[in-house]
């Protein structure tokens, strides 16, 4: 049961493997708070939608599932959005339009048709965990590169008297521009889409392996 | 498909619908006092730094006025000094982003000079239209808005700034053309009684 939970940080990575929810990944992973707090959404919303699915499987019916699976996620990404605004409208600011935007991240809506309508509570918790973490793990990956070479700096929390900057002695004042740019957005994705489909392929290539286990996501 | 069947399927969405709806409700409920007393706080925030910057000690922000002529200006705060005397004003003003409206407050001399300005609630990119929240962001500005024009096109930044604008030009056309707006509204409003406001 356990694979349920890590196959979400790797082997069927939603960034880097499965390829979903790319739009928000690229539009706010230019600092490092925003994919920390875009993951923690994410991961709330996942596990809600997958919780509430899977517990309602049986009652939705099929022919309006999509819809009903809609109206759960919506409610979650609102209740994120209103949460947010109350209790920490800073970040609520700093990721402005894209919080209302988890509603279309094809990470949800995937997990909730292809994997808690079918599975049990305990599997779509873990499974929503496991994804949940492995997006906010790519999306920090690709935050940290954009901004410390397109800012020259790392931006945190603020917190007492530290402002939440991390300025990058050399890099903060000639930063290479393009990377914190949509551009450097794609570069950075491309990169790393290929050296995990090359880590990938070495782990399918291992005495004992198949090739769905090195390229899960794809067969996902 | 039968007719009963489809009350049926139709009677369950709208159940997850109405239960989806009651627990929003509940949510909204909770948080949003909570959210207003927010938004509050960063007017009250936003107009005493402002005030702070007019460059006159113990500066005061007077009662707001509706604009009701302009599309862009919506309120207007006099600032007098501790004698009375007219300082200038600040106007709550809206420019078009890339992301939709954006919510700004402005601090101008009576001769449409602007001495402060700040990002409210907008909706632009984070890491690129949102750095237009930072407080230097506005230095481009400053200083501008009586005998030099504000500069409202990216050809009339210096090389340095044009290049901190990059990958956010809407976003800095609609502050730009917000606080140009502003300044010319502000050479019209007469003093602390506000002539043009309502």
């Amino acid at each position: 049961m356990i694979h349920e939970f890590t196959k979400g940080l790797f082997k069927e990575n939603p960034i880097f493997v499965i390829a979903l929810g790319l739009c928000p990944a690229l539009a706010v992973s230019t600092q490092v708070v925003n994919a920390l707090g875009m993951g923690a959404g994410v991961i709330f919303v996942l596990l809600g939608s997958n919780i509430f699915v899977s517990l309602l499987k049986d009652f939705i019916p099929e022919k309006v599932r999509i819809p009903a699976y809609i109206v759960i996620i919506a409610s979650f990404v609102t209740i994120v959005d209103l949460v947010m605004q109350a209790y920490a409208p800073s970040l609520s600011r700093s990721l402005g339009v894209f919080v209302q935007l988890i509603v279309v991240n094809c990470i949800i809506l995937g997990r909730a048709e292809a994997f808690a309508n079918k599975n049990t509570l305990g599997s779509s918790v873990l499974d929503a965990l496991g994804m949940g973490i492995g997006f906010t793990l790519a999306l920090l990956l690709i935050a940290f590169i954009r901004e410390v070479f397109g800012a020259g700096t790392i931006t945190l929390f603020a917190f007492g008297s530290f402002d939440g900057v991390i300025e990058i002695p050399g890099l903060s004042e000639s930063p290479a521009r393009v990377i914190g740019l949509a551009t450097g957005a794609m570069l950075v994705m491309g990169y790393l889409q290929a050296l995990f489909n090359w880590m990938g392929t070495r782990r399918a290539g291992k005495p004992g392996s198949t090739a769905q286990d090195g390229a899960g996501g794809a067969a996902a | 498909m039968k007719i009963p069947s489809l009350v049926v399927i139709g009677g369950k969405l709208a159940l997850i619908c109405t239960v989806a709806a009651v627990i929003l409700g509940l949510v909204n409920a909770v948080t949003a006092p909570v959210i207003v007393e927010n938004q509050a706080k960063a007017l009250a925030r936003g107009l005493a730094v402002i005030a702070d910057q007019s460059g006159v000690p113990g500066a005061q922000v007077g009662e707001a006025s509706t604009i009701s002529d302009s599309t862009v200006v919506q309120t207007a705060y006099p600032i007098t000094g501790t004698d009375g005397a007219a300082v200038g004003f600040i106007l709550q003003l809206v420019g078009v982003g890339y992301g939709g409206d954006m919510q700004l407050l402005a601090g101008y001399y009576p001769t449409g000079e602007l001495f402060s300005a700040q990002m409210m609630e907008n909706q632009e990119t984070p890491g690129l239209g949102k750095k237009a929240e930072a407080p230097e962001y506005m230095e481009m500005f400053i200083g501008s808005g009586a005998d030099a024009p504000i500069p409202t096109s990216k050809s009339d930044l210096p090389a340095g700034q044009a290049d901190a604008i990059t990958g956010a030009t809407i976003t800095f056309i609609g502050v730009a053309r917000a606080l140009a707006d502003g300044s010319g509204l502000a050479r019209e409003l007469e003093g602390p009684a506000t002539g043009g406001a309502q």
